[in-house]
Parts: C-alpha cells; sequence; structure tokens
C-alpha cells in the first residue's frame, strides 16, 4: 500500500532521522537524505564508516533505531516484502551458489521474484551477451573468474528490473577491465532504463560520475553535494609538496598557501586561485623542498579535507543541492 | 508463493545429486547396520527363538536414513548462514519465514528421497519391504521426514557455528537413534530411557514406519498409529513455530545480514 501523506513520487528513497545503534554503538548517527528516481548516488567513505548499514537500512536487511525510511513510497519498517519487490541489491561477497551453474543460479533468483520462466529465460540471454558470458551459462559458478562471477552476480541482481539498484562496493578486487565493463553495463541501466543506483565505495574516482554524493565518517555524513560541484568549491588546483620536515615547511609556505594538510610526509595545499602559477614560488620550493606536483583536484582531496574537518565552504547556492533534506515538503 | 519454495526445494535437491559422497554413506550408513550389526545380533539371538531381527531392524534404518538426512540437510543452513544464497533469499520479496518452511521442506524431500534410495537398495539385495498400506508408508515417510527437518532446523537457527556440527551429532542425533525403538522393541527398555524414549519424537516416526511395514510379531509398534501422528505433528508444529519465529526476529537477522556482508573483517 502506497502512503499518501507526504511521500514525493519523484523521490526514490527518503530517510529523515535515520539512525541505528548495534548494542551501545552508534553504527549510523541521525541521517536525513532524499534520492531521486533516476539519481545516481555514491555513498563514500572508509571501512566501517556506515555505507553498508546505510543500505541495509534501505533494503530491510536491518530495522532503523529511529526514524522512518520510505523506498518508492514503501515504509521499509511496515512494507519491507514491498520495498524487497523493488529493489535490487548486489553485496560485497557473492549473492551465488557456486555449486550451481551460471544459469542455475540466475533461474534461481528469477524464481524467488516468482517472474515466469519464459521471461527468466529472455534476461538470461539478453544479460548474460551483454556480459559476453554466453558461453560460460552452463559452467558452475565457482570455476568462474572474480570479474565473470561479479557479473553474474549484477545480472542476479537486475533480473527482475528493479527500481533502485544498491551496490554495495561493486568492483572491489576486480582489474580495470572488468571495472569498465561493469561500468559500462551501470550507466546503460541508468540511462535506457531510469533505474536508480545507490552505491556504495571507497574508490572515489568512481563516484565521480554520480549525481550526488555523501561522504560518511564513523556513521555521520560529514558532506555532501555532487561531485563536480564539492570539487570545484575546494578550490582550482592542490599543490603538493613532498618534504623531509613537513611541520617546518608547513609554517614556512603558510603564508603563501594558507594551513595545508599533512599526509606523511607529504603536505597538500588547496589552491583557490584559478590563475595561481608557481612562478616566484619556484626558487624556494627548489631550495626546500624534495618535490611538488601542482594538480586539479579530485574526490580524493575532498575527502582529504572533510575528513580533517577542513570544512567546504557553504554558500547560499551549495544550500539547495548540499543538504537537499533541508527542502520543504 | 509456491515459485520460490519449489525453486529452493529445486536447488537442494540438484546438490544432494551433486555431492556423491554424501548420497553413497548415506545409503552405506544403514547397510553397515543391516549387514554387520544385524548378522551379530541375529546370530545372537538365534538361540533365543525371537523372530528376525533384520527384518524388525529395516523400519528403524529406513528412519535413521530420514534422521540423517534431514537434520544435516537442515543443520547445512547453519553454512549457508555464510554463503551467497543465503544473500539471494534475504533480500527476496518475501517474508523471512517463508525461507525456513522451503529450506524445513526441502531437507525433509532430500531425506525421503534418500530413504526411497535405500528401499530400493534394500529390495535388491532381496530384502522383502514392500509395504502393505502404500497410503500409511508415505505418511510413515513423510512425517517423520518433517520431524527430523525441523528439528535439524530448531538447532540451526539457535546455532551461531557448526563448530559444534560433532557436539549435535553426538548428544542429538545418535542418543535419537538409539533411545528410539530403531533397534529394539521400546517395551524392553528400563523406565529411565523408557521415558526419554517417549519425549524422543523420532521414537514415534519409527513406530509409524513399525506399522506401515507390518513388521508382525514379538516386533510389533508400541503406539497406535493416530497416537504416533497426533505426537509428531505437535511436534513439527512447535519447532517450526519456534524456528520460524527466531529466524524473524529482527537482531538475529541484523547479525545475519552483517555476517553475510563482512564475513571477512567479523
Amino acid at each position: 500500500m502506497r502512503e499518501n501523506d507526504q511521500a514525493d513520487p519523484a523521490d526514490a528513497i527518503e530517510a529523515s532521522g535515520v539512525s541505528k545503534c548495534y548494542g551501545d554503538v552508534w553504527a549510523l548517527e541521525p541521517l536525513d537524505l532524499v534520492i531521486r528516481r533516476g539519481e545516481f548516488f555514491g555513498l563514500l567513505g572508509h571501512n566501517g564508516s556506515g555505507k553498508t548499514t546505510t543500505l541495509h537500512l534501505f533494503s530491510t536487511l536491518v530495522r532503523p533505531t529511529a526514524g522512518r525510511i520510505r523506498v518508492v513510497g514503501y515504509d521499509v519498517t511496515r512494507e519491507p516484502v514491498a520495498v524487497r519487490r523493488a529493489i535490487g541489491l548486489v553485496f560485497q561477497e557473492s549473492a551465488l551458489d557456486r555449486t550451481l551453474t551460471v544459469e542455475e543460479n540466475l533461474r534461481l533468483a528469477g524464481a524467488l521474484y516468482q517472474l515466469p520462466s519464459r521471461v527468466v529465460s529472455e534476461r538470461i540471454n539478453q544479460l548474460l551477451s551483454l556480459f559476453e558470458l554466453g558461453d560460460r551459462r552452463g559452467m558452475a559458478v565457482a570455476k568462474l573468474s572474480g570479474g565473470m562471477r561479479r557479473a553474474v552476480d549484477i545480472a542476479r541482481g537486475v533480473l527482475h528490473q528493479p527500481e533502485i539498484l544498491f551496490l554495495d562496493e561493486p568492483t572491489i578486487g576486480l582489474d580495470v577491465l572488468n571495472r569498465r565493463a561493469i561500468w559500462r553495463f551501470l550507466d546503460g541501466l541508468r540511462k535506457d532504463h531510469g533505474v536508480t543506483i545507490v552505491l556504495s565505495t571507497h574508490y572515489l574516482e568512481e563516484a565521480a560520475s554520480c549525481d550526488r554524493a555523501a561522504f560518511l565518517k564513523a556513521g555521520r555524513v560529514i558532506g555532501q553535494g555532487q561531485p563536480q560541484r564539492l570539487i570545484a568549491a575546494l578550490g582550482a588546483y592542490i599543490l603538493e609538496l613532498e618534504t623531509d620536515s613537513p611541520s617546518k615547511h608547513a609554517t614556512l609556505f603558510h603564508p603563501q598557501l594558507g594551513t595545508p594538510i599533512v599526509e606523511g610526509d607529504r603536505l597538500l595545499f588547496r589552491i583557490k586561485d584559478g590563475d595561481f602559477s608557481i612562478g616566484d614560488l619556484d626558487r624556494k620550493l627548489r631550495a626546500e623542498v624534495k618535490g611538488w606536483h601542482l594538480r586539479h583536484p579530485d574526490l580524493n582531496d575532498v575527502y582529504v579535507w572533510l575528513n580533517r574537518g577542513g570544512l567546504l565552504p557553504t554558500s547560499g547556492e551549495d544550500k539547495n543541492h548540499v543538504a537537499p533534506h533541508l527542502r520543504d515538503h | 508463493m509456491w515459485r520460490p519454495i519449489f525453486a529452493i526445494i529445486e536447488r537442494e535437491l540438484k546438490r544432494m545429486l551433486r555431492q556423491r559422497g554424501r548420497l553413497v554413506s548415506a545409503m552405506v550408513r544403514p547397510l553397515i547396520w543391516l549387514l554387520v550389526i544385524g548378522t551379530g545380533f541375529q546370530s545372537l539371538m538365534a538361540g533365543t527363538g525371537g523372530g528376525d531381527y533384520k527384518v524388525f531392524l529395516i523400519p528403524g534404518l529406513l528412519c535413521m536414513v530420514l534422521l540423517f538426512g534431514a537434520m544435516l540437510a537442515s543443520l547445512s543452513l547453519v553454512y549457508d548462514k555464510e554463503s551467497g544464497v543465503m544473500r539471494m533469499l534475504i533480500i527476496a520479496p518475501f517474508p523471512r519465514y517463508w525461507i525456513i518452511l522451503a529450506r524445513t521442506t526441502s531437507a525433509a524431500i532430500v531425506a525421503m528421497v534418500q530413504a526411497l534410495m535405500l528401499l530400493l537398495v534394500l529390495a535388491l539385495l532381496g530384502y522383502r519391504t514392500a509395504p502393505d498400506s502404500v497410503g500409511l508408508f508415505l505418511l510413515a515417510l513423510v512425517i517423520p521426514a518433517f520431524v527430523c527437518a525441523s528439528l535439524g532446523m530448531l538447532i540451526a537457527v539457535f546455532s551461531k557455528t557448526l563448530e559444534n556440527f560433532a557436539v549435535i551429532m553426538n548428544f542429538v542425533i545418535f542418543p535419537m537413534f538409539f533411545v528410539s525403538g530403531a533397534l529394539y522393541p521400546l517395551q524392553l527398555l528400563p523406565p529411565v530411557l523408557k521415558t526419554l524414549a517417549l519425549i524422543n519424537p523420532f521414537s514415534y516416526g519409527v513406530d509409524l514406519m513399525k506399522h506401515a511395514l507390518a513388521a508382525g510379531g514379538s516386533y510389533a509398534p508400541d503406539f497406535t498409529v493416530a497416537w504416533d501422528l497426533a505426537a509428531m505433528g505437535t511436534f513439527i508444529l512447535i519447532a517450526m513455530t519456534v524456528a520460524a519465529l527466531r529466524f524473524s526476529q529482527s537482531a538475529w537477522l541484523e547479525k545475519l545480514a552483517r555476517v553475510l556482508s563482512n564475513p571477512r573483517r567479523g
């Protein structure tokens, strides 16, 4: 049954005040999040930051300690079966039976969603040919390579054509070719079928193409927004210095470059000025440090700054995008 | 509701047929009892003028196959807690207790297939085991198979790991078999063991099988068919309800979800 009160049909997921506590450990502190239909959303952070817990809450595997979550309009605690029918979930670890063949696994998955077997056959053909696994359908899953197994696992997750696909570290442990193949497939799902994709990853470069991303740390959202905006807000360049005495050089370059982030023997300076040139600093750098590198920032830098509490400026323009939960209903 | 449950049963049967070693040992175990222990006891009793001990043993051995087959299949749920298929099941769009229903049913079916295979082997070896009433015989396969499968499921949902598998084998499966009337008539047991046998739901399965195979003479069944059915029906109902409730408990499921998500991180 659909909730009528304030469910916005354009919202795929609506979480308000959601928290999760295991015993006396807070796995997730109150979270407010809205994910729009068709959006590609990234949950980013280290292991143990709360990404998996969040995915579990959204996919009814775990009940929230407080707050409410609606997934395509259904309440996760009151209508979990309806939620599960609308979603697909690809776990970090394979959800396949290693003793069964590729086709048997996919048929089992189809039966669990009560799909007619003719439909299952069609979709299996389609999916396996997309992943170029047509000739492996009779092979036991145990004999597949890691990349193939992950591809079959993703095929399993989308066989019932879910409205929302949750991916928990989908490309972990895969080589570049396999990762690219998987991303091509997921792009197709979004563009051709309008599937909402919620991704958790710690490969931040993979999240750069997300429509929006939230950074998690110890169960708290430490920042969210559009990746390109977040990167732009960080600065025009990052100047990386390699040095033997980080604290000395941090002080030395402070007047020109501001406060750096210290990472081992590296100093990272944000440079906001788009016209910045090493120019005058060149001589001083040559004299003082082992090496330097001027580059454009990426999401890893955003995470580094967020993580160290050097929070981004929040302009009025950002508020709509950075904190969508503040939006009026 | 049926399609997912059939699919889970189908998977279980495929696995059974692929694990040949397990299947062969399931056949060999009762045959050892019949040919070695049965023969030994029979010669021991030859002087006392009793009936044919091997004929007496056959209902018990069929039930033994049900007991081992169903318990092992049910207990594999504990392995599945860390396996891929459990991930597929817990995110499938049906209530969680269906998983328990399907897994119990499939364990019972696996056990029944094994018992029927044993029956075939026995026939090939020349033991006349054709039941007088096919209906009663089927009942004597199905109901005890569900008793064993639901007991296995009950243990599976309460045990964290199968490190204690040997413990279950030694302290549950073997005692259930020994104190059941499978090897000797219950009337001959001393009061303490007899009381244990009366509590043991498996005793009623053996008894029902004795009815079905009409092993007459001095080895007659101990209870009536109705009593056997009532006792086992009650047990199945209680065991399944408790197992399903336990499995649907959110705290338990959360632990399961976490194990399934990060088996390596622990």
